[in-house]
């Protein structure tokens, strides 16, 4: 039932590295158009369960439905199965993913790398791909920086490419992670005010951050995890005034 | 020198250019295919491959063309001198290059290959469209070098008869009993044919510059 109605709904996801647990049995339902925001210190798992929502991690056991289609796992407990690559990539094209590294294709100009995925995965043809992606770009304020390469920008610049590289997809889901965290302090404004437009607009996005301050401002809800578990969903205004565990008193006294 | 003279030292020289250019074709996309291979690491191939690999950059060159010619007929393998040559200097810097390979492979930013593939690109288009056009960019530089090494092994061939630039100037040494110009002749062919490729890496290189910045 909820996970036909979720954007985002995870089952029983675990995932350990070499013995080591670091996602226990996490259970969570995203809600569309919603902006959700995962806290917690690090090494809680905050970045491993983000990257298991697109299967660039796999988890050891759990499914996560993406608009209640499974991603990288097809059924249910014995009779699962693993996603062929091509399925999965298909899957994945409906998530889009912002790095804490950019991860630009450096061989690529600006508006290349927007429409890189577009063109070649969504098979749009490149006239209408570019002129989408140049109007995105004109959006995150980079118009006039489409036919640089990547080298030639600032982290901020390159994190506005990466976000558009992603909004070019059409998603239904934008996964963030730490966006801001590899940038100077004074580029961290300008990447965190795209954000905020965006969630605006009504997109699923799931934001892995350590911006407070931004997380109490742009998120529906705020996921607190801690030791591979998750602690704490609530609404950011619960969150921030009355956090429930101890565990989340204590993180946001530090922050 | 006469004009004959020079004309069997070009005709060697025609024979060197046509070699290399042909081992060079066959030989760096082999070299790739099996940097692939071993990357991929698909089960006993990969080790089988490193094997090959290890064995033919430890033979001596000329060892191994004579290899390619007297023994593998007895494999029911016979080879002309030059076919032999060819896959002779290919085996070899197929091996060496896809050292070079191998290890741009490994040293791949992790995370655009993780882009590439949160964005939906098979693994086919990842390595076509991201992977490729970066690393011969970034390797430019010592893939060259293995084609001027290539290049300056092709005078190993004459002892299966190929009549190459060396080979050439050899001969027409000993007719004259002058062997200095036939030689200097052989050494500037060499050099302009070394110049020519540097020159053209130089260019791709500057060109890369421009556009990507510091190409890593």
């Amino acid at each position: 039932m909820a996970e036909i109605d979720a954007a985002i709904s995870v089952k029983g996801v675990c995932k350990d590295f070499d013995g080591f647990e670091v996602l226990r049995d996490i259970d969570l339902d995203i809600a569309p158009g919603t902006t959700t925001c995962i806290l917690g210190p690090s090494g809680s798992g905050k970045s491993t369960l983000l990257r298991c929502l697109n299967w660039l991690e796999e988890p050891s056991k759990g499914s996560v439905f993406i608009h209640g289609k499974p991603i990288g796992r097809i059924g249910t407990a014995a009779t699962a199965r693993p996603m062929a690559r091509r399925e999965l990539a298909t899957a994945r094209t409906s998530i889009a993913m912002v790095f804490q590294h950019f991860a630009l294709w450096p061989h690529l100009t600006v508006l290349g790398n927007v429409v890189e995925a577009p063109v070649h995965v969504l098979r749009r043809p490149r006239r209408e791909a570019e002129a989408e992606g140049r109007a995105i770009l004109s959006r995150v304020g980079l118009a006039e920086k489409a036919d640089a390469y990547p080298h030639t920008l600032s982290g901020g610049q390159k994190q506005r490419v990466a976000i558009s590289r992603a909004l070019a997809m059409r998603p239904k889901v934008i996964l963030f992670d730490e966006p801001t965290s590899a940038l100077d302090p004074e580029m961290v404004g300008e990447v965190l005010s795209v954000i905020h437009e965006l969630a605006k607009e009504g997109l699923t996005m799931v934001i892995v951050t350590h911006e407070m301050r931004f997380a109490r401002d742009v998120a529906d809800t705020i996921v607190f995890m801690e030791g591979g578990c998750i602690r704490e969903v609530a609404p950011p205004q619960a969150f921030f005034t009355d956090p429930q565990s101890e565990r989340a008193k204590r993180f946001l006294t530090r922050h | 020198m006469t004009w004959p003279a020079i004309r069997t030292i070009l005709d060697g020289a025609v024979v060197t250019a046509m070699l290399a250019a042909v081992s060079i074709l066959l030989s760096l996309p082999l070299g790739l295919l099996l940097a692939l291979l071993r990357w991929r690491r698909v089960p006993v191939l990969a080790g089988a491959l490193a094997a090959f690999v290890s064995l033919v950059r430890a033979t001596p060159f000329i060892t191994l063309v004579l290899f390619v010619f007297f023994i593998l007929p007895s494999a029911g393998i016979q080879l002309d001198p030059v076919p032999a040559a060819i896959l002779a200097l290919t085996i070899n810097t197929a091996a060496f290059s896809s050292e070079i390979w191998r290890a741009a492979l490994q040293t791949f930013s992790r995370d655009q290959r993780e882009a590439a593939a949160a964005f939906g690109l098979s693994e086919r288009q990842i390595f076509t469209r991201i992977v490729f056009p970066q690393i011969w960019r970034a390797n430019l530089g010592p893939l060259i070098s293995e084609v001027t090494i290539l290049l300056k092994c092709t005078p190993a061939v004459a002892v299966i008869g190929v009549v190459e630039i060396t080979r050439a100037a050899g001969r027409v040494g000993a007719e004259t009993y002058e062997p200095l110009p036939p030689f200097l002749v052989a050494t500037l062919i060499y050099t302009a044919l070394i110049a020519t490729l540097v020159r053209g890496q130089r260019v791709v290189e500057r060109r890369i510059a421009r556009r990507y910045g510091v190409t890593r």
